[in-house]
């Protein structure tokens, strides 16, 4: 039994026309889809459609008036040039000044606003700490009935905005141009995460930031890149980030998973 | 010194563009991609006046057939990095390019079409014209090309040649084929099945011979 025998006469009267581009919407779709589960039927469409690209060339040529060539290649010389001079620009002013998309733009002014967060941490821990001196000043005296010392406390105490620290992040074997950087007061249970180097995302996938105990991973939130494949965000936990070994990043579905699922992006100790 | 660098571009320039003049066609539409407006140029030599006869058959107005010709080109020139050869050879998309845009241009405008005639070489048009701008073996080739390829078509019966006409080159669904012609549908199914096989027979002859 050949081919021809098999198919489906619905769709055998339809390939000339589908060969001739002269289908429906509907029933092209209906074609494609057969030949989606049908592969062996493409051969016939082949042989019909190389019957349909004879067509053209069976018909008579028309000289067309020297204008139209003349027409077109102003407008296309035109187009090339406009290229070029766009490219030269862009060269002419990167020494000096790079030129920043609206999306480089965009980090920066989150990398200031990163920045901007930690100054800003910095001055409440600054105020905290002349709060517990404060504090220590009038335990001092307490203690001193106590008969203990003034330093004994001061070790327990957040003494200065020294605390915030800066930890590397590098990407994985899967993405290994990834590398960032995470902000953080180790007590404090949030940190400022900036990341470059990850492609974009299709739509129905995220990027998760993953805090890593030994009791396993704690989802830290979601991350979008730009198309320059940067990123900033605030993570967050229930516990201190001190508390945890590691972070991570992985790929996860729209959303967010609550335990990794897709690969794993990013994994530094912290 | 400065004037012997300019000859040397100029001679450069030349030899580059007496390679292109002798490029497959698939090689001038990477070069397009790249901004060569020169290959362009040559693509548009070999291959204007099959696309002013196409457009010109659909839409049976010569200013609005020749507007056709030149957005197509321009289209060329704008998407060529988005030809795929192992997708068929640049001239079924170019074609195809010419055959949509002709196809829109006679809906939007509503101008009527040239009377679907035969293929004997009957249409209003300067046949065989040689072109001064090009190679003369590529227009030989292509004159004996269209040539053996009008001489098949013009062996189809004629019902056969104007069902396909129809579809390919005013893009008549098979219903209005049907309606058009007063015949029932199973028999312009046949009609353009028969057509396209005796066609594809003869092209694939003309191939081997080419």
């Amino acid at each position: 039994m050949n081919l021809k025998d098999s198919m489906d006469p619905r769709i055998e009267e339809l390939l000339p026309f589908y060969a001739l581009d002269a289908l429906t919407d509907e029933e092209r779709e209906l074609v494609e889809s057969y030949l989606t589960e049908h592969p062996e039927a493409r051969a016939q469409i082949n042989d019909l459609q190389s019957g349909a690209s004879a067509l053209p060339y069976g018909i008579s040529p028309v000289e067309p008036p020297r204008h139209v060539k003349e027409s077109l290649m102003a407008r296309v010389n035109a187009d090339a040039e406009a290229q070029v001079r766009a490219r030269s620009t862009v060269q002419a002013s990167r020494p000096s000044a790079p030129r920043r998309s609206w999306f480089e733009n965009l980090f920066q002014v989150f990398s200031l606003g990163a920045a901007a967060i930690a100054i800003i941490w910095a001055i409440v821990l600054n105020a905290q700490v002349s709060r517990l001196q404060t504090e220590i000043s009038g335990l001092h005296e307490t203690l001193a009935k106590q008969g203990n010392t003034l330093e004994q406390i001061l070790v327990n105490l957040p003494k200065s905005p020294s605390n915030v620290i800066t930890v590397s992040l590098r990407g994985t074997n899967v993405e290994p141009s990834a590398h960032g950087q995470l902000i953080a007061d180790p007590k404090e249970q949030s940190a400022v995460l900036i990341i470059s180097g990850l492609p974009k995302l299709e739509a129905n996938k995220t990027y998760q930031v993953w805090l890593i105990s030994a009791g396993g991973p704690v989802s830290a939130g979601l991350l979008t890149v730009d198309e320059n494949g940067q990123g900033v965000v605030v993570v967050t936990s229930d516990e201190s980030i001190s508390s945890f070994q590691s972070l991570g990043i992985s790929i996860e579905p729209k959303g967010g998973s609550p335990q990794p699922t897709g690969d794993i992006v990013v994994l530094s100790d912290i | 010194m400065a004037s012997e660098k300019n000859a040397t571009d100029v001679s450069v320039r030349i030899n580059s563009d007496d390679n292109l003049l002798h490029a497959p066609d698939e090689t001038l539409v990477i070069q397009v991609a790249r901004g060569n407006s020169t290959a362009l140029e040559v693509l548009y030599d070999r291959y204007a006046s099959t696309v002013l006869g196409i457009s010109l058959k659909v839409i049976g107005d010569q200013a609005l057939a020749e507007d056709v010709l030149q957005e197509t080109f321009w289209r060329v020139w704008q998407s060529a990095g988005t030809y795929q050869s192992q997708r068929g050879p640049f001239t079924g998309w170019l074609f195809r390019i010419a055959r949509n845009l002709s196809i829109d241009a006679y809906r939007r405008r509503n101008v009527r079409p040239q009377t679907i005639s035969g293929a004997e070489g009957s249409d209003p048009i300067l046949e065989e014209t040689p072109d001064p701008d090009t190679n003369v073996a590529d227009q030989a080739q292509s004159i004996l090309k269209n040539r053996q390829i009008r001489k098949a078509l013009a062996a189809l019966p004629t019902v056969q040649r104007q069902v396909i006409e129809m579809a390919y080159f005013y893009g008549m669904t098979r219903q209005e084929i049907a309606e058009a012609t007063g015949e029932a549908l199973g028999t312009i199914h046949t009609r353009a099945r028969l057509a396209l096989q005796k066609l594809r027979g003869e092209f694939e002859r003309d191939e081997f011979e080419g």
